[in-house]
Parts: C-alpha cells; structure tokens; sequence
C-alpha cells in the first residue's frame, strides 16, 4: 500500500502523525483529518466503491469551514428557490467534480443526507442540482456536507437556474425532433407524388398528398426554421448579411412556391426538398452548438464565479460574511490571487491587479491608496483592504456579466474573419441569383423561378461560416474534456504554430516540497518558526506558501498583519506585533545579493535582528514534464527555462530534463525582455507558467499557458489554462490544435471548390432544387463532420487507465 | 386503396402524440444531462450488498 500519499486526495502524508483512516476494512493513510473524516464518512455511507470508480483523486477536504452565513435571509432568498410548501431547491457549483464518480459519490452522499428529496448531478458542468425541504435541513447543512465530501460549493443565484443555454439546448431539441419527423412525413408523400408521375395517379389522391405535403412541411418552416427567419431579419435590421439571409430567403421562396402549385394546382411542389434544407441545417446548428456548450460549460464555471463570500472587518478581526451583505463603508481584506468582491475603494496600500475579466487588457495595473478598484478582478499581490463603494448589481461587473450572458459575442479572430468572408460570399450570392433569374426571365419565363432558387439553394455560405467556429469549438470542446481550458480561441492557433516554449521553473516544471528534517532553527523553537512563517504566507497561493502551510499545519496558528507581497523575492509582514520578513536570502537579510558568499534556495525567515530560521526547499519534477520535453524535441521545437530561481538550481533541473537554454535569477522584467527578444527573432513563443506570479510574463508571449487549479487560476492572464495541473496534457493540446489548423484548412478549400462547382452549374438550370438542397447541406455536413474529427484519434492518455485508478484498482484488488 | 385516407390521418396523429411526448420529455429534463447517468448503473451490485451489510 502507497503510504506516502493520502488515500484520499493523493496529497503527500505528514512524516508524523500518521492518520489513518478505515475504509472498507482497512487501515488507509491519509493527510489531514479533513481528508480521514471524507474517507471514513464516505464509507459509512457505504460508497466505498467511489475510490474503485474515480480516475482522479478528490480535492483535499477542508474542515471547519463555516458555511452558516449561508442561512442568512437576505443570502438565502438569493440562491434558494421555493418550488412547493415544503420544497426548494437550490443549484450548486462545485470545485473538484473531476470525473463521473464523483458525480456518483455526491448523488448517493446527498441523498442519504436527511431532507433531500432529490439530487441531480451533471459532471461536465459541474452543477449540483439539490431538491430539499428546507424544514427539515437548512442550505449551510447541505454545504457542509458537500464540503466534507472534498467539495467546495459556490451556489448559484436563482436566477442563473432557468439558465439561457439549458432553454438554448431544449429549444434546438425540440425544433430538431420537429424537423426530423417531419422530413420523413414529407419525403414519404412526395415518394407517393413521384411514383404518380410515372405510373399515373387519380388527380384527387394528387391533391390529397400535396395538400398532405403542405400539412406536414408547415410545421418545420414555421416552428423549426424560426432561428432562420429571426437571424435574417436581425441582420438586415442592422444592415448587415449572414448566412441566415439567402437561407431565411431561400427557405420563405420555397415554401411560398410550393404553397401557390397546392393553391393553383400548377407545378412542382417542393415541401419534401425545404423539410430536408431546414433538418440538415439545423443538424449541423446543433452539432455545433453543443459542442459550443461543452467547452462554454467548464470555463464560465471557473471564469464568471464570482466571489460569494468576503472577508470583513469587524472590530480588529476579520470575520467571513455573504457578499450580498457587505454594505457600502465596510472595511473588506482580499487575499493574493483571489477576486475583489465589491467594487471600492483601495486603502491601506498600492498593489497590482488584473482586470482583464473587465477590460480585456491582461496586462495587471497599478492602483495606488484612495484608487478605485472594481469586483471581480484579481488581486495579484495582496492581500489588500478595501473600503466598499458598491455592492451586487449596481458593480461593474454585473453589468457585464449581464452583457456577456446576453451574447457569447466575443469571437476570435480567425472567426471574425470568416463571417466576413461570408458575409461578402452572400452578397455575390444575391446578385448571382438576381441575374440568374433576369436571364432566364429573357429567356424561358418558366424555368426562371426553378433555377433562382437552385443558385439560392446551391451556394452554401454556411460551409464558408460554418468551416471555423465548428472547427474551433470543436477542438475547444474536446480539449476541455481533456483538462485543457482554453480561454482564448485564438490561443490555439499560436499553439499550433509555436516552435518555442520558455517554462517557468518553480511550480511549473517543478514541485517544491518541504521537510521538517530540512529547516535550520537559528532562534527559538521549530514549532515558533513554522507557525509565523505559516502566518506570514497565509494569504498566498505561490506553491511554496502552500508547501510551507502544508508542512506547518501541525504548528500552533498564528496570525499576521500588514503582509505584503514583493514579487520574485518574499513576504513580509508583523506577526504579534514584531515585524518579520519570509523569502529569498538577499530579501530576507536585506543584503545586497552579489555580497552574499553562497547563495542557497532556501526560504530565510528572519526579524530585524538577523535569520530565524532558514527552510531547505526540495524540489521534484512534475508529473508528465519529461514526457512534454521528450516530445517538444523529437518535434525540433526549442524548449528553455526562465526563471527567478538561482543559477544552481536552474542547472541542475535543465540538466535532468535535458534543456539546453535556461536563464537563471530572471526577474519579471527581464522574462518579459528576453521573450521580446525571442519574438523579434520570429520566434512564436508559448510560455508556460503558473498564471498568478507570472501573469505579466505571460502576457508577454503570443501564447500563454498557466497550470493551476481552483477559480482564482480562471483570472490569471492566459489563454490557455491546464485544469489537470498534468503538463504531458500540453503535448495532447498541441496535438489537437495542429489538427484544428489542418481541418479548417480543409474546410475552407471545400467550401470554396463546392461553391465554385455548384453555382455555374445551378445557375445554368441544370441543378433542380430538390438537388440543391441535398447539396447545400450535405456541403454543412461535410465540414461539420470533418471538424468533429478533430480529436477522434485515441490520445495516448486516454488509451490506458490513468495511474490514480490503475493505484486504487491494484490497492482493491490486494 | 381507400384505406389510405384513413390510415395517414391516423399516421398523423399518432405522430402528434410521438412530438407531444417528446416535448414533454424535454422540457422535464430528460435530455439536460446525457453523460452523467450513464454511469449510475455501473455499481449497482455492490451498493445493494452493502445496503444489506448495513442493519
């Protein structure tokens, strides 16, 4: 049995105490009491089998959280809605549902937790649906158990349950469902109409099929066509074309036709041809909007969470209340890396913070004392007090989240261009029509309607508007499936095209680890000296602060004032009244660096009177890196590492990993320099880091990658974001994003060789519509299915079990 | 031949209450979640053993 990391959470152990936990019959090692009250709890429930199923580790569990503020009135009217007397439900947002099991352990956890009536849990967006009775058990209640599962909950507001994109996906269902039975209901009539014409058929049975036709067909054109028409009419309102424009047109002229032959009792009827036009359409909508849901579901989850709790002050403490609380004058404390709960204004002292959810801009700002700040942007070096100006929906940001969910408008680039492409395609489309239908008008009146619609129906725009989103989104899609967020489209294409990476050292090629047998006291006890250096780091999530708290968790708590955060060197900050600085030697000691004789990377923690204590930083390769570096060469990609790490270390992990460039003692400054550099040699540089002490370097690259996890990762400036913390997914992105670029390639010559073929040929009346509209849409189908291709091929990772499971499999087994 | 005039219409109805159903289903969640259920079957055994196990 692996007793080096928890059973639970695969966290490394404590050296001492060992905590062990009994589930199903045996002794298990696990980190934290946190973790052994999950494990064991989970067991008495009698779901054991969750660690057989899952095939990711949980999410170390948090205890002594205290969700009571949750029951507030003002909090709870906000997030719990009343369904019937006795009835409520409430919809929660978990941090850490990686994998179905999970979403199995929480649905028979909660549903033997008493007063849930019903659970419903959806994996891939991360949502918790609970239905209670809020008599017998009270929200705090159900988010505690949550959390003793190892799951953060962040509940959502009411009025984001009857989400925009579920209705999205239920109407297109149901307009799909519509256009499919209807279609067949269609062809088989226009079957029996066909066969007529050759064996002969009473004109009254005639009648009854086509007047049969119009009954079947007019329930697509009006009900399921509808997405059409709005599109159409939307666009020309703002004197613009899309692709809507010749379909709306051509779908309305067909339908019209056709409508006058069953009046009359004249030509062909067309119902069968326009059922299919609208079917194949809405197919291809469909594929592309669920794959648009797909990737959209994971990052809003992470992107657009906003804060729910603060931390206030009251009196000389600071006390953890509902946002919805805070009212303007509160003093409220925000940590490094989190969001800015209220928009206010900044008061104890000048930090940087990202607000790139709000402007776009990556690039962090400096705000000095008495500045305004607005919620929802990132506190890069906190923490930072704040005094609150407004709160809830009179913030900057709720008013674009309002216009974000109104629109996911943003497109990328690379789409952008194309609807312009499209747009100017449509336009020659028109005009084709128009002179198509003048000339036959000249020439032969009668076929003049037949071969306007077959250009109409012919040329196919959408497979130009279709050929990148659906590519896009696709490998957007598939990526996020994979722990790969990619939060800026245009990310991929610099991805596919980098041929250089520059990584970050520390945290991102690297794990540092602590051991109480590497710290040197100099002063006082062991216990002293972890318990203020645990105080000083606790708002930071730099990876060492979370190795250092770690290790220092058996430590009495301590807590600390006036901390601030000097990028690339350390902490300072007073704790019980004596002022202590926590980081790099030079920083530490305040001596020049060139002086000190022999640098280490160990963390110094000392006061105004010399060292403390010093705390020998260790450090381990990341899971996945020497593959990610392995594979990089073999593609003659260059690989180098920057860091503000000493030159020693530098060395010695370019050494093992087999990289021949790396920059020691970098600071931010010069990172951001030498990828200048690199990027005026031509160079397209991905530059991998971890997202919160780095966010100006990686804004710095065509292509930033952070790895990380939790919601503060979602701030952080990059474009692409590795949920999984697993580097070797990156050889995975690469892969697909190189496969995106080829498919879209392919897509666009196809559209191009499609429409130059089709149109002179329909054009000259040799194309009878039925023709055209199996055409045209076969023509979306192609693209839509060559773009789904992106990822088909089985990726290395996925093709085994991936070594949690296969651990937790062997460990069952024995 | 005849029969026809009747059987369609029937055709036609039955295929109203097929759409009808199917709205239905729709707007009562069924189709939200495609991915998730799937695996509620899988450890179906082991949860009723340790339902017996557990009085």
């Amino acid at each position: 049995m692996n007793a080096t990391a928890c059973f639970h959470c695969g966290e490394a152990n404590p050296a001492s105490p060992v905590i062990l936990a009994r589930v199903q019959g045996r002794e298990r090692a696990v980190c934290c009491p946190g973790c052994q009250a999950a494990a064991e709890w989970i067991d008495t429930l009698g779901l054991g089998d969750y660690y057989r199923l899952r095939s990711e580790p949980a999410l170390r569990s948090d205890l002594g959280f205290d969700y009571s503020a949750w029951d507030r009135p003002a909090l709870r009217r906000l997030h719990v809605r009343e369904t019937a007397p006795g009835r409520a439900e409430v919809i929660v947002l978990v941090d850490g549902l990686r994998c179905s099991a999970c979403a199995w352990l929480i649905e028979r956890a909660m549903r033997s937790t008493p007063g849930v009536l019903e659970v419903g849990v959806n994996a891939l967006a991360r949502r918790v649906v609970l239905d209670f009775d809020p008599r017998k058990v009270a929200l705090s209640g159900l988010l505690a158990a949550l959390a003793r599962l190892g799951y953060t909950p962040h509940p959502l507001t009411a009025e984001m349950i009857d989400s925009q994109r579920q209705r999205e996906s239920r109407d297109a269902m149901k307009r799909l469902a519509v256009a499919g039975l209807g279609t067949m209901q269609a062809m088989m009539m226009a079957v029996a109409l066909y066969a007529g014409v050759f064996d002969g058929i009473d004109p009254a049975v005639r009648e009854f099929f086509r007047w049969l036709g119009f009954l079947v067909a007019t329930p697509v054109v009006l009900y399921s066509a509808q997405p059409f028409f709005r599109g159409a009419l939307r666009e020309w309102r703002s004197h613009r074309l899309s692709m809507d424009t010749p379909v709306a047109l051509a779908i309305g002229l067909i339908y019209l036709a056709s409508l006058v032959g069953v009046l009359v009792g004249g030509h062909e009827i067309y119902f069968d041809s326009v059922s299919m036009f609208v079917l194949f359409l809405l197919l291809g909508r469909h594929l592309a909007m669920r794959a648009r849901h797909r990737a959209g579901d994971v990052v809003d989850a992470l992107s657009r969470l906003q804060p729910a709790l603060a931390e206030r002050r009251e009196g000389s403490a600071f006390a953890s209340v509902a946002v919805h609380e805070l009212e303007p004058g509160d003093i409220v404390r925000v940590a490094s890396g989190a969001a800015i709960p209220a928009d206010g204004l900044l008061r104890d002292r000048a930090c940087r913070i990202d607000e790139s959810l709000l402007s776009g801009e990556s690039t962090p700002v400096r705000r000095d004392p008495g500045q305004p700040v607005i919620a929802g942007s990132l506190v890069i070096d906190g923490p930072i007090e704040l005094e609150v100006r407004r709160i809830g929906a009179d913030t900057v940001l709720a008013g674009i989240v309002r216009m974000v969910t109104h629109a996911a408008s943003e497109r990328p680039r690379l789409a952008r261009i194309a609807d312009a492409r499209a747009a100017r395609f449509v336009l020659r489309v028109l005009t084709v029509t128009v002179l198509t239908a003048l000339a036959w008008a000249w020439f032969d009146p009668s076929r003049a309607l037949p071969a306007a619609l077959a250009v109409l129906v012919v040329s196919c725009p959408c497979a130009f508007a279709l050929a990148v989103p659906a590519a896009l989104t696709r490998a957007v899609a598939v990526l996020a499936q994979r722990g790969v967020l990619v939060v800026d489209a245009d990310a991929l294409e610099a991805l596919a095209t980098a041929d250089r990476f520059v990584f970050d050292k520390t945290g991102t090629l690297t794990e540092p680890s602590f051991e109480r047998t590497g710290v040197q006291v100099a002063r006082g006890t062991l216990d002293d000296a972890l318990g203020i250096a645990a105080a000083l780091e606790q708002g930071s999530t730099h990876p060492l602060a979370l190795a250092l708290r770690r290790m220092a968790a058996s430590a009495p708590a301590r807590s600390a004032a006036q901390l601030r955060q000097i990028a690339g060197a350390g902490v300072e900050g007073e704790v019980d009244g004596v002022h202590y600085r926590l980081g790099r030697v030079d920083f530490a000691l305040g001596v020049d660096p060139d002086r000190t004789s022999a640098p280490t990377d160990a963390l110094v923690l000392a006061d105004a009177d010399g060292e403390i204590a010093r705390f020998a930083v260790g450090e381990q390769a990341r899971a996945g890196v020497i593959d990610l570096i392995r594979d990089l060469k073999a593609r003659g990609i260059g690989c180098e590492i920057l860091s503000g790490d000493c030159q020693d270390r530098v060395d010695a992990i370019a050494a093992r990993l087999g990289i021949g460039e790396c920059t020691a003692k970098a600071d931010p400054a010069a990172k951001l320099a030498r990828l200048d550099a690199l990027r005026k040699a031509g160079h397209v540089v991905a530059m991998v880091g971890d997202g919160i002490n780095d966010a100006p370097v990686l804004a710095g690259a065509d292509v930033a990658i952070a790895i990380g996890n939790g919601s503060a990762m979602a701030h952080a400036a990059s474009g692409i974001l590795l949920a999984s913390s697993q580097l070797d997914s990156l050889i995975e992105a690469r892969r697909i994003a190189g496969e995106m670029l080829a498919r879209l390639k392919q897509n666009l010559g196809w559209a191009l060789a499609y429409n130059l073929a089709a149109v002179p040929l329909a054009a000259l009346g040799w194309v009878p519509p039925w023709l055209a509209a199996i055409g045209m849409s076969a023509s979306s189908i192609v693209v839509v299915l060559n773009s789904l291709r992106i990822g088909r091929r089985p990726s290395i990772a996925a093709s085994g079990p991936s070594p949690a499971t296969g651990k937790h499999v062997r460990e069952a087994a024995a | 031949m005849n029969i026809i005039l009747l059987l369609i219409p029937i055709s036609l109805v039955l295929l109203g209450v097929g759409v009808w159903a199917f709205f239905w289903a729709v707007n009562h969640a069924q189709f939200d979640d495609l991915d998730t259920p799937a695996l509620t079957p899988l450890s179906e055994d082991a949860e009723t053993v340790s339902e017996e196990d557990a009085p």
